[in-house]
């Protein structure tokens, strides 16, 4: 019998969960960057 | 004080006296541009012509199994998407309050208004009975089950929602000071009322393609192109006025202070900074929803190797150009961004409507040289009627108040 295992990232949807949640850290951090004018060099 | 019938009558022939005196060419006739596009429209025009005596058969390379050409993927489908800025930018200034970008609002709604008139407009140009378009508003065949029955209702209502926006720079054109103040009263409702007509329509668009599942691309293909092709309206459209008013900046720098040169970098850096973050994420987005249908295996193929241009070639890189030109400041790499990302929003529209569409059968579709033309010659002839009103009417010019010495009478009437 195919036994089902939540290790496999593939079929808990697990990969849309870890994309959307670098999707928003990302997103905070590019807001952010494109806020703050850049450094005098 | 109402004014007699000889004041009016007189006044009436100073309008018709100052409308003529406008009609005549102001700038020379022998430009580069005059010289491409004269001929491209009147060549356009003769196929016109025999397109409507002879069908479309007589002139496209339409057929039962690509009913849907170059005039819809590009002129209706991307032509709406690049006009997006407008509704992007009345909701920034009008609701949102972001006076920063009030100097190019009036050439935003101008542009947006005859990107409606003319590319939404050539959607007659491909319906094999022109004279049925009026239907779905006459109610003589409503059609409600069609989603083209709400993009029919929405363009029309936001076509008038845009003039009525623009209506104030008219009446300023005009001298009528009064009218000009009323109208300026009614900007927010139009504003909002356009806003929301505009979401509905550029996910209307995408909705058409909903019952085209088993013709499109399983790559292309999915349940929310409404809302991709929303999201993308908004960056396709401020990509756009970074092109436009770049060109416009250039064509037309007589009308504006030297002030207003370096505001309006700052400006395109804005709109830029705009572009990266919602091109951020329409590009997560098109990644969540591949991985959602789990198409990896799609990839090695042709198709697949296309889809990775678009998505990634057409979306990431010039996303990553966009940020790259905010934080360097580099007004060159943001135009050339803007211009990449155009690219990119129209290979995507023509690839669902077009390309990947009826992409298993043996026969394909090209457009033929009377389609490019006609294409040209609707593109060339909005030019021509935005570069029209600009010259004449205060667009780029501020403040927005009444320049010319109009007909006096006409003034003290209304």
């Amino acid at each position: 019998m195919e036994t089902y295992t939540y290790v496999n990232i593939f079929e808990t949807k697990g990969l849309e969960y870890l994309l959307l949640i670098s999707f928003l850290i990302l997103f905070a951090i590019l807001v952010r960057y494109l806020s703050t004018p850049p450094r005098d060099r | 004080m109402i004014p007699s019938a000889t004041q009016s009558s007189s006044g009436v022939r100073r309008v018709l006296r100052f409308l003529l005196a406008e009609m005549r060419p102001k700038g020379p006739l022998m430009t580069p541009f005059n010289m491409i596009s004269i001929p491209v429209i009147l060549l356009g025009i003769g196929i016109l012509t025999v397109r409507f005596i002879y069908g479309l058969g007589s002139v496209t390379n339409l057929s039962q199994s690509y009913p849907w050409g170059l005039w819809i993927g590009f002129d209706v489908v991307t032509g709406v998407a690049f006009a997006g800025g407008a509704y992007v930018l009345t909701f920034a200034v009008y609701v949102m309050g972001v006076e920063k970008y009030h100097p190019i609002v009036r050439a935003t709604v101008l542009n947006g208004l005859l990107a409606y008139v003319f590319y939404a407009g050539a959607l007659v140009l491909d319906l094999g009975r022109p004279w049925n378009v009026i239907n779905p508003i006459i109610g003589n065949s409503f059609g409600y089950n069609s989603v083209l029955f709400q993009v029919a209702w929405s363009f029309l209502l936001y076509m008038l929602a845009e003039a009525l926006e623009f209506s104030p720079a008219v009446a300023e054109w005009l001298g009528l000071k009064r009218l000009r103040n009323f109208l300026r009263s009614l900007t927010l409702g139009a504003v909002i009322i356009g806003v929301t007509l505009s979401t509905l329509h550029q996910a209307g668009l995408g909705a058409l393609f909903l019952m085209a599942k088993p013709k499109i691309h399983p790559l292309w293909y999915t349940e929310f192109i409404p809302v991709l092709f929303t999201v993308s309206s908004i960056y396709a459209g401020l990509s756009m006025l970074i092109v436009e008013g770049s060109i416009s900046h250039r064509v037309f720098s007589d009308q504006l202070d030297a002030s207003k040169h370096h505001q309006h970098n700052e400006i395109l850096l804005g709109l830029g900074k705009g572009v990266a973050i919602t091109m951020f994420a329409y590009y997560f987005f098109k990644v969540l929803l591949f991985l959602h249908d789990r198409q990896w295996h799609l990839l090695a193929s042709g198709w697949g190797a296309w889809y990775l241009v678009e998505v990634l070639g057409c979306v990431l890189v010039p996303c990553v150009m966009f940020i790259s030109a905010v934080r360097t400041r580099s007004l060159g790499l943001l135009r050339v961004a803007a211009v990449w990302a155009l690219v990119g929003i129209l290979l995507n529209r023509l690839n669902i409507s077009v390309i990947a569409f009826n992409w298993q059968l043996p026969v394909r579709y090209y457009p033929s040289w009377q389609e490019i033309i006609v294409t040209l010659t609707v593109a060339f002839t909005e030019i021509w009627v935005f570069r029209w009103i600009v010259v004449r009417m205060p667009v780029m010019r501020e403040p927005h108040e009444l320049p010319h010495a109009a007909p006096s009478v006409v003034r003290a009437t209304v």
